[in-house]
């Protein structure tokens, strides 16, 4: 990277952070700023499921379940028992990992379509159970969640409580993309074999980011319930977990820029544009159908391409000339 | 030393491997020949971990590593390439030979997310180790290439620096001079060359016989899973067995 291209995005960073931060301000209406407050609730999620699903290229359709378990513990605890609510999402974060540890122990070792249809099947025993735990869940009826304390009991205070907590995980996740366990990932998901001839143990690899995922959709999971302040097993349907997988999908695999920008379109576009809320689920489907038939490696990879066609590298050569004091020099190196 | 004793394969009903052996010294070219079919490929996986062993042991100083994975035997410093290059598409060149060092990374997943100094640390030393490997086996021109763009010759290359990477005592090539041209080949001589005498242990399994002979210390020949012939390149070369096995007569 250049020195000027990197001011460039730095720049870019910080006004983006800048606008982030002073978006309770921007919007016209509370409707906007709750639909800001949910893109931010499920780039949580998200920003963890794409360490598992685009780097480490494991199928889980399921996170909706981890979702569910989040909002509903968050219900438990700081409704029920009076919890402080930030304790609460302490609390829901920890659970989740749990879940993720308990649901992860047995399936990753299983093939990936396989893999899939186990997280599928705990998203459905999740929702059976919330249903038939009347006393905890209150069943079909749902259980009313409370909100946060002052300063985040207003809509702009649990937006920034939301932001805080997005920057925190995006900020964790983008330090495991970018060093050596990126790669590690990245490794798991294209070349198993590549991976454990270097000494990647594959199934600890995935194990420990599966928990990490079920941390971040534990934290999504409170922090959602609060946001929608009474929460029913309709609430967590299977499709939400096929629309987190396609924001991923959608956005490309391998980039974090790439699943957030998946993420605002598919949750803003059906709300702010009418007429395709009406399409729902027919909307996601054609979209993810254009997607992987168009541009199979997602939005994020078609804009490295056109910026790549822009800088114009040409007449590449292709000659290996092993320099053998070079050689001799790196090898004596590395022993030291 | 790494050594094969008297080790065994099965497949169903065919045996691929029976009771051969072969040790291989640090700073040691050891070429494996054999027609296709033979067993170099089988002994290739079972040392390396890929092929558990039915019977036999495969050993490191003395140290049995049959219940050991191919993860583990990794970590000890037995690193491999593969017959087709399995390298990860979408990532750089360089990206894909830091990964060779993982072996020496030491910061948990929790440290790497919280931007720990040490993941840091471990990030730039393995960049810099990665990208003198590189240029060292000729890769200097594409360093931030994807490898999916990579002509054959150089994803043979890349795999080797990616092994080097992870500071072998031993380096186990599977056909590395499939698909090279000539120069190519005189190419990859030079590398194995400098490796040899840098104490790296060297297993080459190759049908390129001339190629072998020409660089390797000792030569081991099998055919239809068995051991044909063990001994300097001369020997092996000039034994009836093995010409009749590659004459066909």
């Amino acid at each position: 990277m250049t020195e000027r291209s990197r001011v460039t995005r730095i720049a870019m960073l910080l006004i983006g952070a800048v606008l982030l931060v002073v978006l309770p301000f921007l919007v016209r209406d509370q409707y906007q700023l709750h639909l800001a407050q949910l893109i931010g609730v499920y780039w949580i999620l998200i920003a963890g499921l794409n360490l598992v699903v685009g780097y480490s290229g494991q199928l889980s359709v399921g996170h909706v379940g981890l979702l569910a378990v989040g909002a509903y513990a968050f219900a438990i605890i700081a409704g029920k028992y009076d919890i402080p609510p930030l304790l609460a999402l302490a609390a829901c974060g920890m659970i989740g990992g749990l879940c993720g540890f308990l649901l992860g122990l047995p399936s990753l070792r299983l093939p990936g379509f396989y893999f899939a249809m186990a997280t599928l099947a705990f998203a459905v025993i999740v929702t059976e159970q919330s249903v038939a735990q009347t006393e905890l869940t209150g069943g079909g009826v749902g259980l009313p969640v409370p909100g946060f304390n002052a300063p985040f009991d207003t809509p702009a205070g649990l937006y920034w409580l939301i932001l805080a907590v997005a920057a925190l995980i995006t900020w964790l996740s983008w330090n495991v993309a970018r060093l050596m366990w990126g790669r590690a990932l990245i490794g798991v998901r294209d070349s198993e074999v590549a991976a454990r001839s270097v000494g990647i143990s594959i199934y600890r690899a995935k194990l420990i980011v599966f928990i990490f995922s079920g941390v971040t959709a534990g934290l999504a999971g409170g922090l959602f319930s609060s946001l929608q302040s009474y929460i029913t097993p309709d609430t967590f349907v299977f499709e939400l977990g096929l629309f987190f997988f396609t924001c991923i999908i959608i956005g490309g695999r391998g980039s974090i820029i790439g699943p957030f920008i998946g993420t605002i379109i598919l949750t803003a576009i059906p709300e702010v544009v009418a007429p395709l809320a009406r399409l729902g689920n027919f909307f996601y489907g054609f979209l993810l159908l254009v997607v992987v038939l168009l541009t199979p490696e997602g939005f994020g990879r078609l804009i490295q391409q056109v910026l790549a066609r822009f800088s114009g590298k040409v007449n590449e050569s292709k000659v290996v000339a092993p320099d053998p004091d070079l050689l001799r020099k790196a090898l004596q190196g590395a022993r030291n | 030393m790494l050594q094969a004793e008297e080790v065994s394969k099965r497949f169903g009903g065919l045996v691929a491997l029976s009771a051969v052996s072969l040790d291989l010294r640090p700073g040691e070219v050891h070429g494996l020949i054999g027609p296709n079919g033979s067993g170099k490929t089988t002994l290739l996986n079972m040392i390396s971990g890929f092929y558990p062993v039915d019977q036999g042991t495969v050993s490191l100083d003395g140290v049995a590593l049959n219940t050991e994975s191919v993860a583990q035997r990794a970590q000890r410093g037995i690193a491999r390439t593969f017959q087709k290059p399995r390298l990860l598409g979408p990532l750089s060149v360089l990206d894909n030979a830091m990964l060779g060092g993982w072996r020496d990374v030491g910061s948990s997943f929790l440290a790497t997310a919280l931007s720990m100094p040490r993941a840091w640390r471990e990030e730039r030393e393995l960049r810099e180790r990665a990208t003198q490997m590189l240029k060292g086996v000729g890769m200097a021109h594409a360093l931030d290439r994807p490898a999916n763009l990579l002509e054959h010759a150089e994803q043979r290359f890349l795999e080797i620096a990616r092994g080097l990477v992870g500071r072998p005592r031993f380096l186990l090539l599977d056909e590395p001079a499939g698909g090279l041209t000539p120069t190519e080949i005189d190419h990859l001589a030079t590398v194995i060359r400098v490796l040899r005498e840098a104490g790296i242990g060297i297993l080459l399994v190759e049908h390129h016989t001339d190629f072998v002979f020409r660089i390797s210390d000792r030569v081991t020949a099998l055919d239809l899973g068995r051991l044909v012939r063990h001994g300097t390149p001369d020997e092996v070369r000039n034994d009836a067995e093995v010409i009749r096995v590659y004459l066909g007569a």
